[in-house]
C-alpha cells in the first residue's frame, strides 16, 4: 500500500514544473562544478608537486652536515591536496598552505638557533579584487540548493491536498495514516534523489574520465559516506516540510513558514553565529604574541648570558647545546599556545553553528572531502609528528658516531659524518579515514537527531489533523 | 477610484500572515546581525587605534631618515557595516616610501585575523536585504494577477469601471507600501544601534549615503516585486506562478552570481603584458644599479662599496637591498642605516656617504616615478580588469547591481578603496617635498642621528577622508539608473501582457 501511494506521488511531481527544473538546475550545477574543478585541478597538483620536490631538494642539500640538518631544519612542509575538492572546498584559500620547519634566524651573537615549527600569519586573500562568492563545491549544491528544492517539493504536500479535497478523499480508503505519511515522504525523497542522482553520476563521469584525478577504492568510499550524508539531510527538509505543510493547513502560509526556517537555518546562522561563537575565545593579538614570544626568547637568553656569556672563554659545548635546545622548545612551545589559541576560536565558532543543520552539512563534507579546519588540524599533528620523527633522526645519528661529542646545534659538537640524503625523513601528508569518522561522528548524531525529531513531529502533526 | 483599489489591496496584503512573517523575519535578521557588525566594527576600530599608536612610536624611535619605514593606516568604513565589500579584505596599511610609489598590491593588514576562522563569513545587512527582501517581494507577488483570476475577483473588479493600468498601479503601490514597511523599521532600527554605539561617528554625509543605500534598496525590491507580478501575469495558475518565482529567486541570487564567478575565469591577460613589463621594471632598477656603482667606482674611496669602511660603536650599519615580488610587479631598493653612535676614525668618511646618498636619492625617486609609469597600467591589466569584467557579468542578476551600488554609496567599492592608495600617493609626494626641502638626501642625518636627529614633527601628517557624498552618488548612479530601468521596462511589459490577458 505505502508503494501505491509513494508511486502516485513520483507521478505527480514528476510531471510538474518543479521537478523539470529542479533537473535542469541541478544538472546544470553539477556539471559546472565538475568542469571548474577539472580546470583548476592540474595547476594544483602541479603546484604542490613542485613546492614539495623544491623543499626535499633543499633538505637533500642540507645533508651535507648534521649540523646543518639541526640547525636548518626540515624546511617548508607542505599540505597535500585532497582530490575531492570539488565536493567542498572548505575555505582553501583562506588556510595557510604549510607549516614552516624552517629557521629564518640569523646569528644572534656567536650561536645560531636551531629550528622550530612557526605557522605562516599572513592573509593570502589580501590582492584579491574580484567580488566575493561563494564555491560552487558539492557542499553548497547540496546544503543550499537540494534543501530549497526539498522545500519547494513538500510545501504543499498536505495542505495542498487539503485545500483541493483529495487528502480526504485518500483517508476514506482503509489506510492506516501513518501509511500514507511514509508513501509521502518516500514519493518526496524519490522524486528529488532522481534528478540529484542523475546529476552527481553525470558528474563523477566527467570527472573520473579525465586523466588528472585518480580516484581510488577509498575515495569512493568517501564519495559514498558524502551521498549517506546528502540523503540524511535531504530527508530532515522533507520531514520538516511534511510538518510545516500539515500543521499549517495553507500553501502559502506554510511556504512562507518553511522560507523563513529555510533562509535563518541555512544562509544567516553558519555566518551569524560563527561570528558570535568566535568572540567567545579571543586569540591574543598578533602583535602581542609577537612581542611576548620575543620577550621570552630575550629572556632565555639573558639567563644563559648571565651564567656565562660574560665569561671570555667559549662555554662548554654541552651548555650551548642545552641552551639552544631549550630556546628552540620554548619558542616552539609558545608558538603552539598561540596556534592552539586560534584553533580553539575556530572550534567555538563552528560548535555554536551545530544548531543548523546546513552547517552540521558543510563541516561533515569538508570533513569527509579532506578539506577545510578538520582536514588542517590533521596537517598540523601529522607536521609534529614529523619534527619529532626528525629531531629523533638527528639526535640518533648523531650518537651513531663514537667521536660526536652529542653537543645539538654546535658545529664542533656534532658529528662531523655526512648523512645520505635518503636516510632523511621527508615529511608525507596523509589522510585517514578512521580519524575524520572519529570526527564526524558527533556531527552525524546531531543530523540523526534532527531528522528523528522533525520525523516524529510530521508523524503525529499528520495524525492529528483535521480534515 | 485608485484610492478605493489601492485601500483594499492594502487592506488584503497586511493582514496576512507573510506580512507579519516578513517584519518579524526582517527585524530579527538585521538586528541581531546589527550588533555582531558593530562589535567587528570596533574591533577594527581598536586595531586602527593601535596601528597609530604604534606608528606614532615609531617616530619617536625613528632618529634618521632611513631607520625606519614610515607607515600610513586606513581607518574601517563606520558604513562597511551596510556593504562590507572590500573594506576587510584589502589592505589597510601601507609603507610611504620614496622609492615606491604605493598602491592597492603593496598594501599589508595590522591586527591579521585568524587564519583558521573562515573571512568573509560576516554577513552585512545589504545582504540579508539581497536574499530576505527579494523573497518577500516575490512572495507577495507571485498571487497577486494569477490568484485574482482563479478565485474569479478579477473579473468582478474588472466589471467596475476601472482601467486595467489603474488595477496594476493599485497592486504595485499597496504592496511596495507593504514591503517598504519591514525594509524601513529593520533600517530605523539598525540605524539607531549604530548611533548607539560610541565607536561609530556618523556625519551627515553619511546620512546621505545611508539615505543612498535606502533609495537603491527600494529600487532592488520593486524589480523582485515586478518580476513576480510580471510571472502572475503571464501564467494562469498561482501554482505555477510560484514555482517560477521561487526558481527565478533561487537562480538569480544563490545559483547565479556564485556559478557566473566560479566558471567565467578571468581572462588570462597576466602572462604576456607582465612578463614585459616585468622586464622593463627590472631593466629600469637594472640601470640605477649600474650607474650606481659607476659613481662609487669614479668615487675618492676606493673599493667601490656604499659603506665606505664607516664603523660604529651603537645603532645599525649600512644596509642596502632590493625589495622585489615580481607577482605584483614591485620592485624598489632600500638603503640606508641608523648610525647612533660614529666610531670616531670614521669621521672623515662621512662626507663621502653624504655624497652617494645625495646622488642616489634623486635617483631611486626617478626610478620609482618610471616604474609607476609602466607598474601601473600593467596591474591595471592583470588585476582590475578581471574584476571589472566579475562586476559586469554580475550585472544580469539584479543582485549583481544593488550590490555594486550599495558598494559605491558606502564606499567600499574599489574606487573607494582606491581613493585611500591615492591619497597614500600624494603623501608620498608630500614626504619627498618634504625631504628636497630639508635637503635630505645630502644630510648627515639620512643614516646617522649622532649630530640631532630629524625633526619628523613638520612632516605633514597623513589623514585620509572618504571621497564627498557627491563622488559617492556619481559612482552609484549608473548601477542606480539600471534598477530603475529594469523597474520601468518591467512595469511596461507587465502592462503590455495584462491589457492583453483574458480574464
Amino acid at each position: 500500500m505505502i508503494w501505491h501511494i509513494t508511486k502516485r506521488e513520483i507521478y505527480d511531481n514528476l510531471n510538474s514544473l518543479r521537478f523539470a527544473l529542479t533537473a535542469v538546475l541541478l544538472l546544470a550545477l553539477l556539471l559546472i562544478n565538475a568542469i571548474v574543478y577539472l580546470r583548476g585541478h592540474p595547476n594544483r597538483t602541479q603546484a604542490y608537486h613542485d613546492a614539495t620536490a623544491e623543499a626535499v631538494k633543499k633538505l637533500e642539500e642540507r645533508s651535507t652536515s648534521l649540523y646543518r640538518l639541526a640547525t636548518e631544519g626540515p624546511g617548508l612542509l607542505y599540505k597535500a591536496h585532497s582530490s575531492l575538492r570539488f565536493c567542498a572546498e572548505g575555505d582553501e584559500v583562506f588556510l595557510p598552505t604549510h607549516v614552516n620547519g624552517e629557521n629564518y634566524f640569523s646569528d644572534i651573537a656567536k650561536v645560531r638557533p636551531l629550528w622550530r615549527l612557526s605557522h605562516p600569519q599572513e592573509t593570502p586573500n589580501i590582492y584579491n579584487i574580484r567580488p566575493d562568492f561563494t564555491t560552487m563545491d558539492w557542499a553548497f549544491i547540496v546544503s543550499y540548493v537540494l534543501s530549497f528544492v526539498a522545500i519547494l517539493f513538500t510545501f504543499d504536500s498536505v495542505s495542498g491536498e487539503l485545500e483541493r479535497g483529495t487528502l480526504r478523499l485518500i483517508l476514506a480508503n482503509p489506510i492506516p495514516r501513518h501509511t500514507v505519511m511514509v508513501g509521502k515522504f518516500l514519493g518526496a525523497f524519490i522524486s528529488i534523489n532522481i534528478p540529484f542522482v542523475i546529476a552527481v553520476l553525470m558528474n563523477l563521469l566527467l570527472i573520473s574520465i579525465s586523466d588528472s584525478v585518480q580516484l581510488n577504492a577509498e575515495l569512493w568510499g568517501r564519495l559514498g559516506i558524502l551521498y549517506g550524508i546528502t540523503i540524511l539531510y535531504t530527508c530532515i527538509f522533507i520531514a520538516l516540510g511534511l510538518l510545516v505543510s500539515a500543521a499549517v493547513r495553507e500553501s502559502g502560509v506554510s511556504l512562507v513558514v518553511l522560507l523563513l526556517i529555510w533562509v535563518s537555518f541555512v544562509v544567516f546562522m553558519p555566518n551569524t553565529l560563527a561570528s558570535i561563537g568566535s568572540r567567545t575565545s579571543v586569540p591574543m593579538a598578533y602583535m602581542e604574541f609577537w612581542s611576548e614570544r620575543n620577550r621570552l626568547d630575550r629572556e632565555t637568553r639573558k639567563a644563559y648570558e648571565d651564567k656565562y656569556g660574560d665569561s671570555q672563554s667559549t662555554p662548554p659545548v654541552h651548555v650551548i647545546a642545552e641552551y639552544l635546545t631549550v630556546d628552540a622548545e620554548q619558542n616552539e612551545r609558545f608558538t603552539e599556545k598561540y596556534l592552539n589559541q586560534q584553533i580553539t576560536q575556530g572550534k567555538r565558532a563552528r560548535a555554536i553553528t551545530r544548531i543548523s543543520p546546513a552547517a552540521i552539512v558543510q563541516h561533515l563534507f569538508e570533513s569527509f572531502a579532506g578539506t577545510g579546519l578538520e582536514r588542517h588540524l590533521q596537517f598540523i599533528e601529522n607536521t609534529k609528528r614529523y619534527a619529532r620523527e626528525y629531531r629523533d633522526f638527528v639526535i640518533d645519528a648523531d650518537r651513531a658516531d663514537p667521536m660526536s661529542l652529542h653537543a645539538i646545534g654546535v658545529p664542533e659538537g656534532m658529528s662531523q659524518k655526512r648523512v645520505s640524503p635518503e636516510a632523511i625523513p621527508k615529511f608525507k601528508d596523509t589522510l585517514s579515514l578512521n580519524r575524520d569518522f572519529n570526527a564526524a561522528v558527533m556531527d552525524l548524531f546531531l543530523l540523526v537527531l534532527f531528522l528523528v525529531v522533525l520525523l516524529a513531529g510530521a508523524f503525529l502533526a499528520f495524525v492529528r489533523i483535521d480534515i | 477610484m485608485l484610492k478605493t483599489l489601492i485601500r483594499r489591496e492594502l487592506l488584503d496584503n497586511l493582514m496576512t500572515f507573510r506580512f507579519a512573517a516578513a517584519v518579524f523575519i526582517m527585524l530579527l535578521l538585521v538586528v541581531a546581525n546589527t550588533a555582531v557588525l558593530i562589535k567587528d566594527h570596533e574591533r577594527r576600530l581598536e586595531s586602527y587605534n593601535t596601528a597609530l599608536k604604534n606608528y606614532h612610536e615609531n617616530t619617536q624611535e625613528r632618529k634618521t631618515y632611513t631607520s625606519m619605514p614610515l607607515d600610513v593606516a586606513r581607518p574601517p568604513n563606520p558604513l562597511s557595516i551596510f556593504n562590507v565589500g572590500l573594506d576587510k579584505r584589502l589592505g589597510n596599511e601601507i609603507w610611504i616610501f620614496h622609492g615606491l610609489v604605493p598602491t592597492l598590491w603593496d598594501a599589508r593588514m595590522h591586527g591579521i585575523t585568524n587564519p583558521l576562522l573562515k573571512l568573509f563569513a560576516s554577513i552585512d545587512i545589504v545582504f540579508i536585504f539581497e536574499v530576505v527582501l527579494s523573497l518577500m517581494a516575490l512572495i507577495f507577488a507571485y498571487d497577486a494577477l494569477a490568484g485574482e483570476r482563479e478565485r474569479g475577483t478579477l473579473r468582478l473588479v474588472l466589471t467596475h469601471p476601472v482601467s486595467r493600468g489603474q488595477i496594476l498601479l493599485a497592486k504595485y503601490i499597496s504592496a511596495m507600501i507593504c514591503l517598504l514597511v519591514p525594509l524601513l523599521i529593520s533600517l530605523i532600527l539598525a540605524v539607531i544601534l549604530l548611533t548607539t554605539s560610541t565607536s561609530i561617528s556618523l556625519s551627515a554625509g553619511d546620512f546621505f549615503r545611508i539615505g543612498g543605500i535606502i533609495l537603491s534598496s527600494v529600487a532592488y525590491l520593486s524589480v523582485f516585486y515586478l518580476v513576480g507580478m510580471l510571472i502572475s501575469a503571464a501564467t494562469r495558475r498561482t501554482g505555477t506562478a510560484l514555482m517560477l518565482a521561487m526558481f527565478v529567486w533561487g537562480f538569480w541570487v544563490l545559483v547565479y552570481p556564485n556559478v557566473i564567478l566560479a566558471t567565467i575565469a578571468s581572462p588570462d591577460t597576466s602572462q604576456a603584458s607582465a612578463e614585459s613589463a616585468k622586464n622593463q621594471i627590472q631593466q629600469i632598477w637594472e640601470e640605477l644599479d649600474r650607474e650606481r656603482k659607476k659613481f662609487l667606482a669614479n668615487d675618492a674611496v676606493p673599493g667601490g662599496s656604499p659603506r665606505f669602511g664607516i664603523r660604529i660603536e651603537s645603532g645599525f650599519n649600512y644596509y642596502e637591498y632590493p625589495i622585489i615580488d615580481s607577482s605584483v610587479l614591485k620592485h624598489t631598493l632600500v638603503s640606508g642605516a641608523n648610525i647612533l653612535k660614529l666610531h670616531s676614525e670614521s669621521e672623515p668618511m662621512v662626507p663621502h656617504a653624504q655624497n652617494y646618498y645625495r646622488y642616489l636619492g634623486p635617483q631611486i625617486i626617478d626610478a620609482a616615478e618610471r616604474t609607476w609609469l609602466i607598474r601601473k597600467p600593467a596591474l591595471e591589466t592583470i588585476f582590475v580588469q578581471p574584476a571589472r569584467l566579475d562586476r559586469i557579468l554580475l550585472r544580469f542578476s539584479p543582485v549583481g547591481i544593488y550590490d555594486a551600488a550599495t558598494q559605491a554609496w558606502a564606499g567600499t567599492d574599489l574606487s573607494g578603496l582606491k581613493d585611500f592608495f591615492t591619497a597614500a600617493r600624494k603623501h608620498r609626494r608630500v614626504m619627498i617635498d618634504f625631504y628636497y626641502d630639508k635637503k635630505a638626501f645630502g644630510s648627515r642625518q639620512w643614516f646617522a642621528a649622532d649630530k640631532g636627529a630629524v625633526e619628523w614633527e613638520s612632516l605633514p601628517q597623513f589623514s585620509f577622508q572618504r571621497s564627498s557624498t557627491q563622488t559617492n552618488a556619481a559612482r552609484a548612479l549608473p548601477d542606480l539608473l539600471l534598477l530603475l530601468m529594469m523597474n520601468i521596462f518591467l512595469f511596461m511589459f507587465i502592462f503590455l501582457i495584462f491589457i492583453r490577458s483574458e480574464v
